[in-house]
């Protein structure tokens, strides 16, 4: 998983963003709420202990002819089997006979107006403390004794601290686990996306396929459908060039044949005899002519999108070596050149064709560029786990400050003689990023001629090496 | 040795009909693959040079009839588009060599006529290459109609060279034809069988040493 959460694009970041602030108000409206619910409840249960309060001092209340006697005056405690007999709330009582006379208690304890309920209770301030006062009211025949009962608010304050650390508590972990399943779900919800990356992945360029459907959910199938249109485009685009190259081949190679026959044939017709070498001008011309034709086509197919649908296949660079060098034995008997091989067998991912075109243009300009009696040798092997491709000669050389410069396009060195056009090289580097090789030209041995090498990535490479372009293309089409 | 030449630009197909009839072919032309289906009924060619690109029915259609009727016929294949896939199914089909135009008329011809040694000698067992005459079933070889004495190993080197004249044969694969199963080859056993049939065809033939991977035989240059 690579779905970087510090993009500003993630999935998962967007998720939080949003989520974090609403989880973190209802966290609090939640604490809020269960803390308010709770002291409802810790309010009633104590309210109903010091009513029982109340109840207990109405048992030491007497009637007697009328008169009301308070019998034995309680303790200043609360009411029996109170649980915080280690920590005794400070507790207040009054007794009122009828007309607010002080029967029993403190006579300073406030008393609560009389309401619909018995017994009523209310917050009242003694001194300096709040109290919470429990009054009762109980009818006799001597008239309604008032029974004032009250103990300190801040005691009742511990329990509500309790509640409210243990609210805090429960609902933080619950956002913490809900912003881990977030966290969590996202992942597990985003492996059908990660299945297409790999599926795109896995391809190289040539590969325009739709990608499979099946196992896409609904969300995200939009975005392959698309995908997939592109991907139809491409490959429509890649048909059309490709037919482009065949039909100009086609136009071009077809009448250039006629012609150069016609003239060959021409050339031997003792008729001729005056015009030899103005007819060889224009067989050279000719010649040069259907060159420029033939690697204006390698260019062509060469371009990453030409051949998009041509599979990669493992290639025998021996035998590529031994084709090559067959292929132009007869120029290196013709110019005296001792061509050889020194070919180890490995194998690359890639397209015969294009290889062909490659390993051919480094040997056409080794064969045109070195001098009678030279020596051009083609090899393959293998470096550092890398297989490679290498044409080295002992000719005239590329100087230092013109390797970069000779790839280019249509560029040749002042003087160059024969009858190339330039693209040789550009070719043979197109081929070489499409491989994602690596192209070095440097002098030969003791500092002699040229020595041209393409290294190619490591054998076994998975599959999902792409040529270079590849991925141009794909940051292009993203951004 | 007669051949059938289909092709349908007139300009290619005169500068063919002309060139190698100049170099002692007879030469027949057809402009489509139904003319040059007709004519192949009706008569017996050496060999067949057809172009791929054809108005209606293509040249590979053709080739499939040819093959389809149970011909050995060698076929060459002319093509002036570059797409690998041509050429493999060109062979796939039973062409037996393939040409990229444009090509020089000597190119044609040489290739022509290795299609037709080959053919002639799996038809009789007789090879001819300039002045060589050689007889692969008696093991037999004629230089200018004398015969020329060769050990077994030397024979074995020369047939293998051509029987691929004109191709590099690797250095391997001579070794392995003239190895035997009781006795160890030295590495430059090749070396020295070669040299010593070099010896003895004398000008007759051109054996090339391509450097790191084996040999070439070819026939002198006019
Ligand atoms: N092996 C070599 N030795 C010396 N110079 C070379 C060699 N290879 C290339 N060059 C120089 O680099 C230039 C560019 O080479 P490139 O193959 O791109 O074009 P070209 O050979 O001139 O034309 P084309 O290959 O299209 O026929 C050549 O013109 C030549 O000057
Ligand atoms: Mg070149």
């Amino acid at each position: 998983m690579s779905l970087a959460p510090d993009s500003a694009t993630s999935i998962r970041r967007r998720l939080l963003i949003f989520l974090l602030p609403s989880l973190a108000v209802l966290m609090l409206a939640g604490v809020y709420t269960n803390y308010r619910a709770a002291m409802l409840f810790v309010q009633a249960a104590y309210d109903r202990r010091l009513a029982d309060s109340a109840l207990a001092l109405a048992t030491h209340i007497r009637i007697t002819d009328r008169e009301i006697h308070v019998d034995a005056a309680p303790q200043a405690q609360p009411a029996a089997g109170t649980e915080h007999a280690d920590l005794p709330a400070p507790f207040y009582y009054s007794i009122l006979g009828p007309g607010g006379r002080l029967l029993a208690g403190n006579p300073q304890l406030p008393t609560t107006q009389p309401g619909s309920a018995n017994p009523t209770y209310a917050d009242v301030r003694l001194a300096t403390r709040e109290l919470r006062l429990a009054t009762y009211r109980l009818p006799t025949a001597g008239g309604t004794v008032i029974i004032n009962v009250a103990e300190a608010s801040d005691w009742r304050a511990r329990p509500g601290h309790f509640i409210l650390a243990s609210t805090w508590l429960m609902d933080f972990i619950q956002v913490d686990v809900t912003l881990l399943l977030v966290w969590v779900a996202v992942h597990f919800g985003l492996k059908p996306l990660t299945a297409v990356r790999r599926q795109i992945e896995a391809r190289s360029a040539r590969e325009l396929r739709p990608l499979e459907v099946a196992a896409v959910p609904s969300e995200v199938r939009p975005l392959v459908d698309a995908l997939n249109l592109l991907f139809e485009m491409l490959s429509e685009a890649a048909r059309s060039q490709r037919q482009f190259v065949a039909d100009t081949a086609h136009q071009l190679r077809t009448p250039i044949t006629g012609l150069l026959g016609h003239l060959e044939l021409l050339m031997r017709e003792p008729a001729a005899v005056p015009l030899q070498s103005r007819l060889a001008a224009l067989h050279d011309e000719l010649t040069r002519l259907a060159h420029s034709a033939n690697q204006l086509l390698a260019l062509a197919r060469a371009d990453p999108s030409a051949n998009l649908t041509d599979k990669f296949e493992s290639i025998e660079l021996k035998s590529l070596v031994e084709r090559v060098i067959e292929q132009h034995f007869d120029r290196s008997v013709e110019g005296g050149i001792d061509m050889g091989a020194e070919a180890q067998a490995t194998r690359v991912n890639g397209s015969p064709r294009l290889l062909e075109d490659l390993l051919g243009n480094l040997v056409d300009n080794a064969l045109n560029y070195t001098p009678k009696g030279g020596r051009v040798t083609v090899r393959s092997g293998f470096q550092d786990g890398r297989p490679y491709l290498e044409v080295e000669d002992d000719g005239p050389g590329i100087p230092e400050a013109e390797r970069v410069r000779v790839r280019q396009r249509f560029y040749r060195l002042p003087g160059s003689p024969g009858r190339g056009c330039g693209l040789g090289l550009a070719i043979v580097e197109e081929i070489s990023q499409l491989h994602r090789g690596v192209l070095t030209i440097e002098a030969g041995a003791n500092a002699r001629g040229t020595r041209i090498r393409v290294q190619f990535p490591p054998a076994g490479a998975p599959a999902a090496n792409q040529p270079a372009r590849h991925r141009e293309t794909a940051t292009s089409i993203s951004s | 040795m007669r051949i059938l030449v289909v092709e349908d630009n007139d300009l290619v197909a005169d500068a063919i009909v002309r060139g190698m009839t100049m170099v002692g072919f007879a030469v027949d032309r057809a402009a489509t693959a139904e003319a040059a289906g007709a004519a192949l009924a009706a008569e017996h060619f050496d060999l067949a040079v057809l172009d791929i690109g054809l108005p209606g029915a293509d040249g590979l259609s053709l080739l499939r009839r040819i093959r389809g009727s149970g011909s050995t016929l060698p076929v060459m294949i002319l093509t002036a588009r570059d797409t690998l896939a041509v050429k493999v199914e060109a062979l796939d089909l039973g062409a037996d060599d393939f040409l990229m135009k444009p090509f020089e008329q000597a190119e044609l011809a040489a290739r022509c006529r290795a299609l037709i040694r080959r053919s002639n000698l799996s038809a009789n067992g007789q090879l001819s290459l300039g002045r060589m005459r050689i007889d692969v079933t008696g093991r037999q070889l004629q230089i200018d109609n004398a015969p020329v004495d060769l050990t077994g190993r030397e024979w074995l080197v020369l047939e293998c060279l051509a029987l691929h004249a004109g191709r590099v044969v690797s250095k391997e694969r001579l070794q392995q034809a003239i190895a035997n199963w009781d006795q160890v080859l030295t590495p430059n056993a090749v070396e020295v069988y070669v040299s010593r049939v070099r010896t003895k065809l004398g000008d007759a033939a051109v054996i090339r040493t391509v450097r790191g991977l084996g040999y070439r035989l070819d026939e002198p240059r006019a």
